[in-house]
């Protein structure tokens, strides 16, 4: 059933269940547990803050680190689960961990608002079982490619810091398209040297191409902006 | 900054202008009526006057001419009486002759004798009066006599003389004239005959005198001096006539002179009759002036009248319109030609009127012909509601308000009747009815969603957690199926979710148990009601809808209204339901001649009442009415389809059955549809232990 296995490397992906009934949440479990996967529930979502605040390493663009996802019931006593789904948002913490939400009757209409909103989907009690844990795979799997391009970034940002002087300015030319006759012109050193650079910074920044090179750049120095 | 005065001003100043001249030209017409009554006025007297005066001249001549007729005739008589005397020679016959003439006739004087030389031969005095020359001889005073008696001579004729003054002794004087008569013997004069006259006793002798009083008869010269005059002396001096008498000899002139003096104006009658006349003449033109004038004050009262009438028939959004005993309109307001549409001569004199809908002509007719025919209270007043059509051919209903029209002899000419539109009122009260109605099913519907709410979110965690724990089960057994290996605690678990699916079916069933609990706290709500009460309460909702349609409510109760055992509020819904149901079913059916919904409730059995409704609609086809009381179905775009569905439930709770049946006539043509329910009756020994489940719902098939 598990069309596309989750990367390995990322660690136990892990399902996030926070709903009031606790009927409900043991039988999710159980049904998860059916299909081997690890769920960890919560009854309330001020519990689930309450885990998420006491875990140093949660911390928006560095977390989860192995792929995640969020069940969340939209109708509980205390903090309804929209409310802590916008709380989420708002601290950055929703891009790892997609979130599908649970709905009774008559809370459709919230819950599309909050799939426009960024949930990843939403399915309506009762629920037709084995789509929902398709469903929550699909969120994993989702979760997964986020965590591994997050990674990649963190990698080339660390190999940016890395990069000699010479190599810098070598990077900053091809970056703007210039061939290695020019650049070796402008810098007055040898074309085979620039080819060396060029090979070095291309190596250390894990890309293939100027192109790959530039968007990357352009990426970074939006973020450095920001 | 006041042009509104201004315009006020002018409006004025040219009203006042507008006035004025009529009221001059009126002024110039008075003034000239008033002088040409007064030249013909004047006239009239004027001539009343002269034709007095011409006849008092006219009877002053012809006095006069009377007079100088009988003058004559008296000195013919007296001549011929003179020549008889005997002749000169016998002296005693002839003396004696003379004083016996003198007596007869007063007016003479004296007679003589003369001889042929004129002297005195003989002579007699009257012996009425003092003899003639006593203060003045004979012989003094015959200078005319002698004249007469020369001319007599020379003529052979009998001769005047002019007349002469003789002094009397008496300081008076006397006029007299001498008459000479000459004596013959074969041609030849032998003497003459004198015989003195004395004027004024010729004038005594005047019969004429005697006959008209009043008038003045005098001799006067040709000069006008007077020379004698008669016993009158009151001549005016106004009206006179002269009349001259020839005498062999002489002329005299003999004077008539009326005592009358110009006839005056007022004493005359005559004149006074015509002052009088004019006077009253005057009079009528001034009350005729007066008259007028508060003519012209009433014209224009009633024209201020019939102008502020006008303004208000304008004014009103109340229809005006009258008609007269043959049933034709007569007048029309123009918010009357509003309502329907019409002009106002599309609708006088039309009989029937263009605004009656063809569909109910003849029923308008009919209750026209016997409010014609009928004979009015002078203030007897209809009302009543009915269906007018506009030009458009839209119907729409109107209050008529209808009083007998009387003339100003209070005679009755025909009809007067207010109309109101209601078109605009019946719209507000359907959109309130609707309004109302939306509100209910609304608060029926929020009732209902929060019910179901709470049922599925009851429900949806039990059945949620048994589906997983059945999915997780089936997925552990499919691994073990696939020979993958199995997990080391899969029986215990297993256990464990069979034995999760059994509490939650367990929690599901009680959620249920409380929901049909909940229902049965509801049954004690049950009260005993007439029937006529819950018909009451739902007949003016079921009236507003009705009336929209034009659908008459046939009413059929037991009497007295059978007692009933229920939830007063949920059998109203029902009622409710099933009435608008039947209305709207003959809506759009145009063969109708007339919709009509009957609500019959009857006592068929002792201890069941049976309600039903039926109308005159197309009936419910066999493929529909299979589905007829399935929730959700409904046949409407805007129903629910809960509307039979639970008036089956709330039948069906109270112990009752609810049916359907198409009617059907002789040929098996359907003729309506009839929805009935039965309800629990109430016994009179034990009205409110009646329970709904005590007895079977009692079948009514008829």
């Amino acid at each position: 059933m598990n069309l596309t296995p989750l990367p390995a490397e990322l660690g136990l992906p892990m399902v996030y269940l926070v709903d009031d009934e606790d009927i409900v949440r043991d039988a999710v479990a159980w049904l998860l547990r059916s299909r081997r996967l690890l769920s960890q529930g919560y009854g309330s979502a001020e519990a689930f803050e309450a885990a998420l605040d006491g875990d140093p390493a949660v911390q928006p663009g560095r977390w989860p680190t192995a792929p995640s996802c969020l069940l969340l019931d939209l109708r509980m006593n205390g903090m309804s689960g929209l409310a802590l789904f916008e709380r989420l948002n708002g601290r950055g913490l929703t891009q790892g961990m997609p979130v599908i939400f649970l709905t009774g009757h008559g809370d459709v209409p919230t819950a599309v608002a909050a799939v426009k909103q960024g949930a990843f989907d939403f399915v309506e009690k009762p629920f037709s079982n084995n789509t929902l844990v398709d469903r929550i795979e699909q969120a994993l799997l989702a979760s997964a490619r986020t965590i591994s391009a997050l990674r990649d970034r963190i990698r080339r940002l660390r190999g940016l810091d890395e990069l000699s002087e010479r190599e810098h300015d070598v990077m900053r030319l091809v970056a703007q398209g210039l061939p290695n006759k020019l650049i070796a012109n402008t810098l007055h050193i040898s074309t085979r040297t620039v080819e060396v650079h060029r090979a070095r910074v291309f190596g250390k920044l894990s890309v293939a191409s100027a192109v790959e090179l530039a968007n990357f750049l352009n990426a970074a120095r939006f973020e450095q902006e920001e | 900054m006041n042009p509104p005065h201004e315009d006020a001003t002018a409006l004025h100043a040219v009203d006042a202008g507008e006035w004025l001249r009529p009221r001059r030209k009126r002024i110039v017409l008075w003034v000239a009526l008033v002088v040409l009554l007064l030249a013909a006025q004047a006239l009239l007297v004027t001539l009343t006057v002269h034709y007095r005066e011409t006849r008092m001249q006219d009877a002053a001549e012809a006095n006069a001419a009377a007079a100088a007729g009988e003058l004559e005739q008296l000195l013919a008589k007296d001549l011929q009486t003179m020549l008889e005397l005997p002749g000169a020679a016998s002296a005693a016959p002839w003396r004696a002759r003379a004083e016996q003439l003198l007596v007869a006739r007063p007016e003479l004087l004296r007679f003589e004798r003369r001889d042929a030389a004129l002297k005195i031969v003989d002579a007699v005095d009257t012996r009425a009066r003092p003899p003639l020359f006593t203060q003045l001889g004979r012989d003094e005073a015959q200078v005319e006599t002698e004249l007469a008696c020369a001319a007599t001579r020379r003529r052979g004729g009998p001769t005047y003389s002019h007349s002469y003054f003789v002094p009397l002794r008496d300081g008076m004087g006397l006029e007299v004239m001498d008459l000479c008569v000459a004596e013959r013997e074969n041609d030849r004069v032998v003497g003459f005959v004198v015989a003195s006259y004395s004027l004024p006793g010729l004038l005594d002798q005047l019969s004429v005198q005697a006959l008209a009083p009043g008038y003045d008869l005098s001799f006067v010269e040709a000069d006008g001096a007077r020379l004698a005059h008669g016993r009158m002396h009151v001549g005016a001096g106004i009206y006179k006539a002269s009349w001259v008498i020839n005498l062999p000899g002489a002329a005299m002139q003999l004077r008539v002179d009326s005592a009358a003096t110009r006839p005056s104006l007022v004493p005359d009658l005559v004149t006074a009759l015509v002052i009088a006349l004019s006077l009253t003449l005057f009079g009528v033109v001034v009350l005729l002036a007066r008259d007028v004038r508060r003519r012209t004050l009433a014209e224009r009262a009633l024209a201020d009248a019939l102008a502020f009438r006008k303004a208000m028939e304008d004014s009103v959004v109340t229809g005006l319109r009258a008609r007269d005993l043959q049933g034709r309109t007569t007048y029309v307001n123009p918010a009357f030609c509003a309502m329907v549409r019409f002009d106002a001569d599309e609708l006088v004199d039309r009989n029937p009127p263009p605004y009656w809908p063809p569909e109910y002509l003849r029923e308008y007719q009919q209750r026209q012909d016997m409010r014609l025919a009928s004979t009015p209270d002078t203030h007897s007043r209809e009302v009543f509601e009915t269906t007018f059509m506009r030009r458009t051919g839209e119907r729409f209903p109107v209050m008529v308000f209808e009083a007998p029209l009387l003339d100003s002899a209070a005679r009755h000419t025909g009809w007067m009747s207010a109309v109101l539109d209601l078109s605009a009122q019946r719209r507000v009260e359907e959109l309130a009815r609707q309004q109302q109605e939306r509100l209910q099913a609304t608060a029926r519907l929020a009732t209902a969603g929060e019910m179901a709410s709470l049922l599925s979110h009851e429900l949806n965690q039990p059945l949620s957690a048994i589906a997983a724990y059945a999915t997780g089960s089936l997925n552990m057994m499919d691994a073990l199926g696939r020979g993958e290996p199995p997990a080391p605690d899969l029986w215990p678990m297993l256990h464990q979710a069979t034995q999760r699916i059994a509490e939650q079916a367990d929690r599901a069933g009680r959620v249920i148990k409380s929901v049909h609990d909940f229902v049965r706290r509801r049954e004690q709500a049950r009260e005993v009601v007439a029937a006529d009460a819950l018909i009451d309460a739902v007949l003016p909702l079921v009236r507003l809808q009705a009336r929209k349609s034009q659908t008459r409510i046939e009413l059929s109760l037991d009497t007295p209204a059978p007692r009933v055992v229920c939830d007063r509020a949920m059998v109203e819904q029902v009622l409710l339901n099933l009435t608008r149901n039947g209305i709207q079913a003959m809506q759009g059916v145009t063969s109708l001649s007339e919709p009509v919904l009957t609500l019959r409730v009857q006592q068929t059995h002792p201890q069941w009442i049976r309600v039903s409704i039926s109308d005159r609609g197309p009936g419910i086809d066999d493929e529909i009415a299979r589905q007829l009381f399935t929730p959700f179905f409904t046949t409407r775009n805007d129903g629910m389809g809960l509307g039979l569905s639970v008036c089956r439930t709330i039948v069906e709770q109270h112990g009752g059955a609810l049916e359907f049946l198409n009617l059907r006539d002789a040929n098996g043509t359907v003729r309506g549809a009839e929805f009935r329910f039965t309800l629990p009756a109430a016994t009179a020994d034990a009205p409110r232990a009646q329970r709904a489940e005590s007895s079977a719902p009692v079948t009514t098939t008829p």
